[in-house]
């Protein structure tokens, strides 16, 4: 089974937001109805002038061990076998919330219009057609990317600052930590 | 073969490589990806039209609507890509709230709280009147009681103005970088506001904060420098997402860095550490040494210490290093830096002369001239009669600073006192052309001044606060139902236009200004509008010949077929600079046409306009955010729903000191009003500002997102009189947008 994780060089990130846009628009996902699938999320760390940022680009990480899937009291989030993406299945999701609950990242998110939940399909059908999911394809600083998970996961940490810890979940996401190279 | 990200997958995927690569570092890893169409999908390139860079776009259409919108692979701009704006553009197309037909006021009471009681009218009805209305207006007042809230663009709609001999043409530029256009016309001979990031090593920002603002053209040369080992130092009173790319932050005062710039140049020059080889061979430093070494004296980093609180010992430093670890650049222009405070005019000189010593005048690296493809406009096609003198009175006081009179931009900050005060009803009739007053400072007395207008026209996509103070309004085309050609200015190390294409007929009947130009011309100017054979200017048959005489193609079909025209070539770099009478070519530190202009030939420190005091206590700053720009995105439902509205931001010990909790609405007030919104506290701020994101506190309910959220920063803004900007040595009209100082406290 071939599949896909993210790879995550936070010290890129501009907060541009082109990854949110770029979900939005090419999954037309409806506004105001709760449901942001890929978001920036900025941390602050100390006290001014001791001060320090981190943008970290969020969604679903389609976790190897997905405890969405676990808890699903209606079976209703499933994986597919031929790129390990986790998808929940509209027509038997009954907007429990259950896997909002348990899922660490906050990727399952209640639509307030169609009272089910809904999340990241890492743009499953760009996949099928050979494409990058939408938020890699707008990142304008290489920020976000992706790629097979057999090779993604040789790269970078498992974790980063503001992250749940993987252990549990096995998220399929890797984060680049070498910073810029310092300047004279 | 390089391992691109796209060709990386494909032979991952079917198994092609047999063993696992590791990735080649950035650069080889991330190529753009190959391009392949989506399924059912039709490509047409197009280009952004949210921000001036003008980033090239790939826009997928199904079924006549336009899916999604990514970067043009190979456009210098954008670098290929989109920011958040960009990419979310598609949803300004498809605003429910758009403005679709012409309509007429009923209602004579004018106010923002007013209901215009609008009445849908024809196209022709609504020109008929406008042309009426402007003609006796002429007739009975002359062309001095016109007033065009308006970028001269396109050509079309200059050449109305200059037909109609408009003396009060205003538009945002003055904002933006009307000091830089003015400083750099006699420091460095014209438009330096192309920045060469990913080749400089040594990048100094003051308050500079466009990466924040996500604007690519150069945001990503910034992410490029630092990937290059580039040094980046951050000047700026808060921390924003600039400050996290830079090797080091300095906190400074509101309005000092005008007294750090002083002082590095005092270093770098009493040191000796500028750039020889440039300083001896192309600049005026050798005729006006002496002139030149006794003002800088006086500016020690002791002395700009005193000031800016930044310290001395960093101040030498950082101006060392800058001297020394080139190619160097200090990048100006826009909103950021130009035009915060009075004392921007000669803070943007200031930090001329710091790139002249660093030697990088159109050098790599450095700050260079845009090299673009010449696109004719419509006077070298069709060249018209002779315009009419432009005869009449400034109203917003620009003929008192002749230095901004001789660029031909404007003044947003003394309009409204011009309107009210100077020349009290010399305005009869307005035309706005995408403009809000959200863009103003101190926009409810541009409400009041408006109101002494007998006739306005608004015409706009979108029915903002000012279309709600309009007699007729207009419903615009915006940046994706248009045609046109669009150069690269500024990436532009060689020549590279993009083909604006519309993606979708303008919808309703919603028209270009081109159009309404073309219209009004028929109607008042008509030998300004005929082409040599007779017949009326054709749009359409205009762009075919720009871009068949800019070599761009055949016509525009042609050229949108290729989509993106370039002309690679070497970068020479300029031997000649200054073209001003005197200055033989040269880049010019002491700029002795100055004095006669009532400017200083070299910049000296003056304070910024409003200091705390008493009563108002904190220095007041505003932003613009990454995902809004200006004042026209936040009815953008995707931009909305990331950022649905401002905040006061204030540091968390100044929350603690009046009591003040996250979330807690706030009322902050300064001289020249006050606005209450809800508070966020953040470790980001100094403990003595207050920081309000621009864009917000739309009034007009018809904008069903952006109506009604947040507050209006510019309502703490004063406005001001050209006599407080002569007086205060603000020669190059710098707008004050960031100048105040405010209180808070607890609701």
């Amino acid at each position: 089974m071939a599949a896909y994780g993210w790879l995550i060089d936070e010290k890129r990130c501009i907060e541009c937001r082109a990854c949110e846009s770029a979900c939005k628009m090419w999954n037309q996902v409806e506004t105001g109805v709760g449901v942001r699938r890929r978001q920036v999320r900025v941390y602050t760390t100390g006290v001014f002038p001791q001060v320090r940022q981190q943008a970290l680009t969020g969604a679903c990480y389609h976790c190897e061990n997905a405890w969405c899937m676990k808890v699903c009291p209606v079976k209703a989030i499933w994986r597919r076998d031929e790129d390990g993406v986790v998808l929940i299945d509209q027509e038997k999701c009954v907007g429990c919330q259950q896997c909002a609950m348990f899922c660490p990242y906050g990727a399952p998110q209640f639509n307030l219009r169609t009272r089910k939940m809904d999340k990241c399909t890492m743009c499953f059908d760009r996949l099928e057609q050979g494409l990058d999911p939408a938020c890699v394809t707008l990142c304008p600083t290489g920020a976000l990317r992706y790629g097979p998970w057999e090779e993604v996961q040789k790269q970078g940490a498992e974790t980063t600052a503001n992250f749940a810890p993987p252990r549990q979940t096995r998220p399929k996401v890797r984060f680049i930590q070498e910073g810029f190279p310092t300047g004279k | 073969m390089a391992l691109t990200r796209r060709n990386w997958l494909k032979a991952t995927g079917t198994g092609l490589l047999a063993a696992p690569v590791a990735l080649q570092g950035f650069e080889d890893y991330f190529q753009p990806a190959a391009g392949g169409a989506p399924a059912g999908m039709t490509r047409i390139v197009t280009a952004c039209g949210i921000c001036s860079p003008s980033c090239g776009i790939q826009a997928w259409v199904q079924d006549g609507r336009v899916r999604f919108l990514e970067g043009l692979p190979g456009d210098v701009s954008g670098d290929g890509h989109l920011c958040g704006k960009g990419a979310a553009g598609a949803m300004q197309l498809y605003d429910p709230d758009r403005l679709k037909y012409p309509m007429k006021r009923t209602n004579p009471r004018k106010g923002l709280d007013e209901d215009p009681g609008w009445v849908r009218i024809s196209w022709t009805e609504a020109l008929d009147e406008i042309a009426f209305r402007m003609k006796q207006t002429v007739d009975n007042y002359g062309a001095e009681a016109l007033l065009f809230v308006t970028l001269p663009s396109p050509d079309l709609w200059a050449r109305f103005m200059n037909a109609m001999g408009v003396v009060n043409r205003i538009d945002h530029r003055d904002e933006c970088y009307q000091t830089d256009t003015v400083i750099q016309k006699y420091t460095t001979g014209g438009k330096t506001w192309c920045n060469d990031f990913e080749n400089s090593k040594y990048i100094l920002l003051f308050g500079w904060d466009i990466l924040a603002k996500a604007k690519l053209a150069y945001a990503t040369g910034i992410v490029k420098a630092r990937s290059n080992g580039a040094k980046v130092v951050h000047f700026s009173p808060n921390y924003t997402a600039t400050s996290r790319f830079a090797n080091e932050w300095f906190t400074i005062k509101p309005g000092t860095d005008l007294a750090v710039a002083l002082a590095m140049i005092q270093v770098i020059i009493s040191e000796n550490l500028y750039n020889k080889e440039f300083v001896d061979n192309y600049t005026n430093f050798g005729k006006y040494e002496t002139e030149i070494r006794a003002h800088f004296a006086q500016y020690t980093p002791e002395w700009a210490e005193q000031i800016s609180g930044v310290k001395a010992a960093d101040i030498r430093r950082i101006a060392r290093e800058f001297a020394a670890n080139g190619p160097a650049i200090a990048p100006a222009h826009k909103k950021s830096l130009c035009a915060n405070y009075m004392n921007s005019s000669q803070l943007v000189h200031a930090i001329s002369i710091l790139n002249i010593l660093a030697g990088t005048i159109d050098r790599p690296g450095g700050r260079y001239f845009p090299r673009m493809h010449s696109i004719p406009g419509v006077d070298a096609i069709y060249p018209p009669p002779p315009y009419p003198p432009k005869k009449g009175r400034r109203v917003d006081g620009r003929d008192k600073l002749p230095l901004v009179n001789e660029v031909d931009q404007g003044m947003f900050s003394t309009l409204a006192d011009g309107m009210l005060n100077k020349y009290p009803g010399m305005i009869k009739f307005s035309f706005w052309n995408a403009y809000t007053i959200l863009g103003f400072p101190n926009p409810p007395r541009m409400v009041e001044a408006l109101k002494t207008v007998d006739f306005t026209v608004v015409m706009d996509f979108l029915p903002t606060d000012t279309v709600t103070l309009a007699d007729i309004v207009l419903p615009s085309a915006m940046y994706l139902e248009g045609n046109d050609a669009v150069a690269r200015d500024y990436i532009a190390k060689y020549p590279q236009t993009v083909a604006r294409k519309a993606v979708s007929a303008p919808i309703f009947e919603a028209k270009s200004i081109a159009y309404v130009a073309i219209e009004l011309g028929k109607r008042l100017c008509p030998d300004y509008f005929k082409t040599p054979d007779g017949s009326w200017i054709n749009p359409n048959t205009l762009l075919d010949e720009k871009v068949k005489r800019a070599g761009l193609g055949e016509n525009f079909a042609d050229f949108a077929a290729k989509g993106l025209v370039e002309k690679p070539q070497p970068f020479t770099p300029r031997t000649t600079f200054v073209s001003v009478a005197g200055a033989d070519g040269k880049c010019q530190i002491y700029v002795p046409q100055f004095p006669a202009k009532g400017a200083d030939p070299l910049p000296k420190w003056i304070p910024k306009r409003d200091q705390p005091n008493d009563i108002y206590p904190y220095y007041y700053m505003t932003f613009i955010p990454a995902i809004h720009r200006r004042n026209t995105t936040e009815n953008n439902s995707i931009l909305h729903e990331i950022m649905p509205t401002n905040h006061a931001i204030i540091n968390p010990a100044m929350a603690k000191k009046h009591g003040i909790a996250e979330g807690q609405k706030v009322l902050v007030r300064s001289r020249a009003g006050q606005i209450e919104l809800p508070a966020h506290l953040s470790e980001t701020v100094p403990p003595d500002v207050v920081m309000v994101a621009h864009g917000f506190g739309h009034v007009s309910r018809a904008m069903s997102l952006a109506g009604g959220a947040g507050a209006r920063d510019g309502d703490l803004i004063p406005d001001a009189s050209i006599d407080d900007f002569v007086a205060a040595g603000n020669y190059a009209g710098a707008s004050c947008i960031m100048d105040a100082v405010c209180s808070i406290e607890p609701l």
